[in-house]
């Protein structure tokens, strides 16, 4: 289990057009991104970051 | 909790044969290393770092020869200062260009430790780094998913344009971890696909390098 938290997404951009074999990338929509995390400090910490993006379904 | 097995599944090529693949790559990479103005589907060089925002002042005193062979789809250096003292590993260093402007940030108290598979970017790195006398910065034979860098050593870890080259991105990440100290950072740029790939192109290594 990688352990990180904070996790975002702080850019995206479309950094492959004109290339001088730019092909595939346009086909999937691909664009080039930055992105930043961190380690958790702890195991406490790892346990309530995954309590809080767990959920329950109600049952019809 | 979350099923590591359903997770790892997402983010693994299982059907993919990672040592053709780690072949391809390293084949590709050799060419960007050695011929640098060949034509690639991605953008190369300065022209690639004005693109991606690098400031003019980040490339002072780093050869032409890492420049040139500067092959990233973003720029960590946006998520946060680099700090003196600061340990950093560069995960897919290429010829080391993010290494050694990370040499720079965290100064003669710090250190950068490059890792990469290719060995003709390996020696343009290490000839880049000689050249421009940044002793704080070693460049180490590697891969992703198994970096050659001691258990929480990093505050920092960095990569550009790499991790979406290699087939168990789960295992890169957990090495990633393995390695930052806690509470350690993860600055990353990498691409994101905003369409849906079919199942045989994720099995097509000319997709994965082109």
């Amino acid at each position: 289990m990688a352990g990180f938290v904070n996790f975002e997404i702080t850019w995206r951009a479309d950094v492959f057009s004109g290339a001088p074999q730019a092909g595939s990338a346009a086909n999937f929509g691909t664009v080039g991104i930055n992105f930043r995390a961190r380690k958790v400090e702890n195991d406490e910490e790892w346990m309530a970051a995954l309590a809080a993006i767990s959920c329950e379904m109600p049952v019809a | 909790m979350i099923d590591q097995t359903v997770t790892h599944e997402v983010l693994a090529e299982p059907n993919l044969d990672w040592n053709q693949l780690r072949q391809a790559i390293q084949a590709e990479y050799q060419t960007v290393a050695e011929n640098p103005n060949h034509g690639f589907h991605f953008h190369t060089g300065r022209p690639l770092t004005h693109i991606l925002g690098y400031d003019e002042t980040w490339l002072e005193g780093i050869p032409e020869t890492s420049i040139e062979s500067f092959a990233g789809t973003g720029n960590p250096f946006s998520l946060g200062a680099l700090k003196p003292g600061d340990r950093v590993v560069d995960v897919g260093s290429g010829a080391g260009l993010d290494s050694l402007i990370a040499g720079k940030m965290v100064g003669p108290n710090g250190r950068v430790v490059g890792v990469d598979m290719t060995p003709a970017m390996l020696s343009k790195a290490r000839r880049a780094g000689q050249e421009a006398g940044l002793d704080n910065v070693e460049f180490r034979e590697g891969f992703g998913e198994t970096l050659p860098v001691l258990d929480a050593w990093a505050d920092v870890v960095i990569s550009n344009g790499v991790l979406n080259l290699m087939p168990d991105k789960a295992a890169a990440l957990a090495d990633m971890a393995r390695v930052l100290k806690p509470g350690g950072r993860l600055h990353i740029a990498d691409i994101l696909v905003e369409k849906p790939v079919p199942d045989g192109a994720k099995q097509n290594i000319d997709l994965w390098t082109g």
